[in-house]
């Protein structure tokens, strides 16, 4: 007499092959919770960085992304287990077991697999943390060793996540069983979920609507970041929308008129791919949808952060062109220069005189702003001598320089203000200059007065003899130095914290505002990459063991095309062309959603996304494609021994 | 009550052996039959349980292969086919009727019936026509476009039935096809399968421990214990006294109730 215990036990060494990878990814998933959530709560790494990275707010908001995926990634596969399962579960009822009996037989097993996943998740972690320290101080720009001793609070929230799961996939059971008849339970994967031809009128509504829907979120992306939260959840809503009405009606749609103008002459490898995806189209379509939102977050979050991770330095170049800089302050400078020579440090020394005045910027478009503010004026032939790269403008004209110009707006909205004229008053006389352009870049350090206004030296001279005297003029002396080497740079940077940093003043250097920023946009890389490996991970596992239960269920098909003499390589080809609809349909669709998606959040970073965008792209499909592969894999060997 | 077997022979097997297992615990199952089908025959496969019919059928359908002996089909030997060759030998020479459909649930009657010539040259409006006469004549042409699962068990087996016609076999293979089927719609099908037959000139092999299925057909094979024991033709006699001879081999050789215990 068999306890309930031991057939669970019996049960789940004979479904073991089908877990595996169920078991890896939630293995996989619940460790990287635990390693966060051990970072979350460890103090040496954040002891090492920069005060200003918010190291356990980026765990914390990770973890809860984490817990989030794992929860959609276990009801999913335990909804496909649970499908594939129909036929057992039937049984058990049709030899007189109560429905009370198999639910806690399927729980039972649900939760002794669950546990082996948090014992064998918890060792995981704490033996990978140490591995994960290592490429998180590497992405930061840190070295040392760091001792990660195992933190018992996070053991006990990864416990806490493991019963969550637990409670949710044992309700998805009992509703399983408790909902189902008999009838559903035998028949689960005989029927189609839609064969009935769809409505033409209704139909051809709904699936232009789901187009519709899409081409609205993309409109509206572009100018996502008027009203931010509003319109983000607009565009999310209406893509999420329109894509399952594309998955469910439009692909459906297209599919069925292609199937019923081949009037019945549908050829093999239509018979192998089309048909069944129709014949499990409903199921078919809330699965793509969600593989294709869970695309799109993944592809979007790990592309940002590479394409900050990347464009930190150039992006620190734009606010602060030179390493250090000194404002009026010629001793100090000066002696800075002594020490680094002291040093054995090649600087590049140099001094720009400009002119600091009050002015008012006019807007053609708005004749009523009348905003006076202060003007750096630089003369252009001084700072080509420290190596900038820029022209000097024709005299009386003028090009404005703005490093944050792209956080106020949008920048094309922008460049419809210029060229404009710009007004300075002297004793109630006026005089007007032209401004050019804007530029989206700095050409003095972020913490020089005033907006940033490029002139030749003679214009300056004029300007300065015109407004001397008037309210808000000033001369300026600005000491630049760049030092190109740089672990010559890391030096220097000390040597000008440890003495010309004052609180009074806004004193920002190149390279500790780089590094920062680093630690910053490295934290942010190394979540985004490990989340996104899990939303990589979930997305084709859930893919691939649909895909593995559809193939058992057309082992029988399998076979009888065997017998009546198609040989492997020529249904391959038809299962090749599924998984080929079934794995690529989600990842375009999603990357064209991630391209809208990361050019709306694009306002965030001045660089150019294109290139780290593409990178992190094409990892991202290759990893997919792995288990496309896989899935064909498996497919190839239930074809081949069909007839065994 | 002998009758010359004249005719251009289809299928012939010789000496054919099939072993199970290994040296030591070797169960043999088909001792050394030898059997010639000619055009346009009708040949049903009768027997106990145990006696070797589907291990004969699946030998001589290609599906197994032989521990010994020849199989020529339409003068292949089909023994020293491989893989490919086997399938595509299959595909074009061969039709299968098995007991429980096996129609593909994915795909409508029309499209499983048009799927063994999919991979053939066939034009579309040959095939067209093709489909149109055999649907025809085995009444199915309103079920066309219905799925499996909305049509009866006699519709589901004529399906299959056009499916092993559509690319006009040389022979085809039924394995226990009424099996599944109550007695009104087996009668029909049997019906059908006996038309095509004579109209249009088919080969039939079917297996069957139905007396009244084996009635239908034009020789009935009697295997006993792997071996071929007695032979019936049906001649110009009536299908009920065939059917009556039919029960008296039977009889002699033990039904299936008799052997199972």
């Amino acid at each position: 007499m068999l306890t309930v215990f031991e057939l669970a036990l019996r049960s789940m060494r004979q479904n073991v092959k089908h877990y595996y990878l169920y078991f890896f990814a939630l293995i996989f998933s619940m460790s990287l919770y635990f390693v966060f959530t051990s970072l979350q709560h460890d103090q040496a790494v954040q002891n090492m960085t920069h005060p200003s990275v918010d190291f356990s707010t980026g765990f914390q908001i990770a973890g809860v992304m984490l817990i989030v995926i794992v929860g959609i990634f276990t009801v999913s596969a335990n909804g496909i287990f649970l499908r594939r399962r129909s036929r057992e579960i039937g049984l058990y009822q049709l030899i007189g077991l109560t429905k009370g009996w198999v639910a806690r037989y399927l729980m039972i097993e649900n939760i002794l697999l669950g546990l082996g996943a948090l014992f064998a998740a918890i060792i995981f972690g704490a033996l990978i943390s140490r591995l994960f320290v290592l490429i998180l101080l590497n992405l930061l720009g840190l070295e040392g060793i760091v001792d990660i001793s195992f933190s018992v609070p996070a053991a006990f929230k990864t416990l806490m996540v493991y019963l969550l799961i637990i409670v949710i996939t044992s309700i998805q059971m009992m509703l399983k069983v408790y909902r189902s008849t008999l009838l559903n339970l035998f028949q689960a994967d005989k029927r189609p979920d839609l064969t009935r031809p769809p409505k033409a009128m209704t139909s051809s509504i709904f699936a232009l609507l789901g187009l519709a829907l899409i081409g609205y979120g993309y409109e509206l992306s572009g100018h996502i970041n008027e009203r931010l939260f509003l319109n983000s959840l607009l565009v999310l809503g209406s893509i999420v929308a329109g894509t399952y009405l594309l998955f469910r009606v439009t692909i459906r749609w297209c599919f069925y008129r292609f199937r019923k103008r081949k009037d019945g002459h549908l050829g093999l490898t239509n018979s192998l791919s089309m048909a069944p995806l129709m014949h499990h189209m409903k199921a078919n379509a809330n699965s793509l949808t969600l593989i294709t939102v869970l695309s799109v977050m993944a592809i979007t979050l790990i592309s940002m952060a590479y394409s900050f991770y990347y464009s930190v330095e150039q992006e620190t170049r734009r606010d602060l062109p030179y390493d250090f800089m000194f404002e009026n302050e010629p001793q100090e400078a000066l002696s800075f220069k002594v020490e680094l020579e002291k040093e054995g440090i090649d600087v590049n020394h140099h001094v720009a005189q400009a002119v600091l005045t009050m002015g008012i910027i006019l807007d053609p478009n708005d004749e009523s702003r009348k905003i006076e503010e202060s003007l750096l004026w630089l003369p252009a032939e001084q700072l080509k001598q420290t190596g900038a790269d820029l022209n000097v403008p024709p005299d009386g004209e003028t090009i404005l320089y703005n490093a944050g110009a792209s956080l106020a707006g949008d920048l094309d909205e922008q460049s419809k203000r210029y060229p404009t004229r710009i007004k300075l008053e002297q004793h109630g006389q006026t005089v007007m200059y032209t401004l050019r352009t804007l530029k989206e870049r700095n050409i003095m350090n972020l913490n020089a007065p005033g907006k940033q206004m490029l002139v030749s030296e003679a214009t300056m001279d004029k300007i300065a003899e015109q407004m001397a005297g008037t309210h808000g003029y000033k001369k300026i002396r600005f000491d630049t130095f760049q030092v190109p080497d740089k672990e010559e740079l890391a030096i220097a940077s000390s040597l000008y914290n440890a003495k010309y940093v004052s609180d009074e003043r806004l004193t920002y250097d190149f390279y500790t505002q780089y590094k920062e920023v680093l630690q910053t946009t490295g934290l942010l890389i190394f979540i985004a990459a490990f989340l996104g490996l899990v939303f990589l991970i979930s997305t084709g596992s859930i893919l691939y063991f649909k895909q593995m239960t559809e193939a058992e269920q057309e082992k029988q098909s399998f076979k009888t095309l065997r017998q009546l003499g198609f040989d492997v390589n020529m249904i391959m080809k038809g299962i090749i062309r599924k998984q080929a609809i079934v794995f690529l349909l989600p990842l375009s669709i999603g990357m064209l959603h991630s391209i809208f998606a990361i050019k709306a959040a694009s306002f965030m970073i001045r660089s150019d996304t294109t290139l780290p965008a593409s990178i992190a792209m094409t990892i991202y499909t290759v990893i997919y494609l792995v288990f496309a592969l896989f899935t064909i894999g498996y497919y190839r060997n239930i074809v081949k021994n069909a007839m065994s | 009550m002998v009758q010359l077997n004249v005719g251009e022979t289809i299928l012939q097997a010789r000496n054919v052996l099939k072993t199970f297992g290994t040296k030591g615990n070797a169960h043999h199952v088909l001792k050394g039959i030898d059997l010639r089908v000619t055009r346009n025959e009708f040949v049903g496969i009768m027997g106990p349980s145990g006696s070797g019919k589907t291990t004969l059928l699946n030998v001589l359908a290609t599906i197994d292969h032989t521990t010994d002996g020849t199989v020529l089909i339409d003068g292949a030997d089909i023994s020293k086919l491989r893989n490919t060759a086997l399938s595509a030998f299959r595909r074009n020479k061969l039709g299968f009727i098995f007991q429980d459909y096996n129609l593909l649930d994915t795909l409508t009657v029309k499209e499983n019936i048009l799927l063994p010539i999919s991979l053939s040259k066939m034009s579309k409006r040959k095939a067209e026509s093709e489909f149109t006469a055999i649907a025809d004549v085995l009444e199915i042409k309103a079920l066309s476009h219905k799925y499996p699962h909305e049509i009866s068990g006699g519709q589901k087996q004529r399906t299959a039935a056009g499916r092993a016609l559509i690319h006009q076999p040389s022979i085809v293979f039924a394995d226990e096809p009424t099996g599944a089927l109550d007695s009104k719609s087996a009668s029909s099908l049997l019906g059908v399968m006996e038309k095509v037959n004579q109209q249009r000139g088919v080969t039939v092999v079917m297996v069957t421990h139905d007396p009244v299925a084996s009635s239908y057909c034009s020789r009935v094979v009697f295997l006993r214990d792997g071996k071929i024991y007695s032979e019936l033709y049906r001649g110009d006699k009536t299908r009920h006294a065939f059917f009556n001879e039919i029960l008296d081999v039977q009889a002699v050789l033990g039904g299936d109730h008799v052997d199972s215990f």
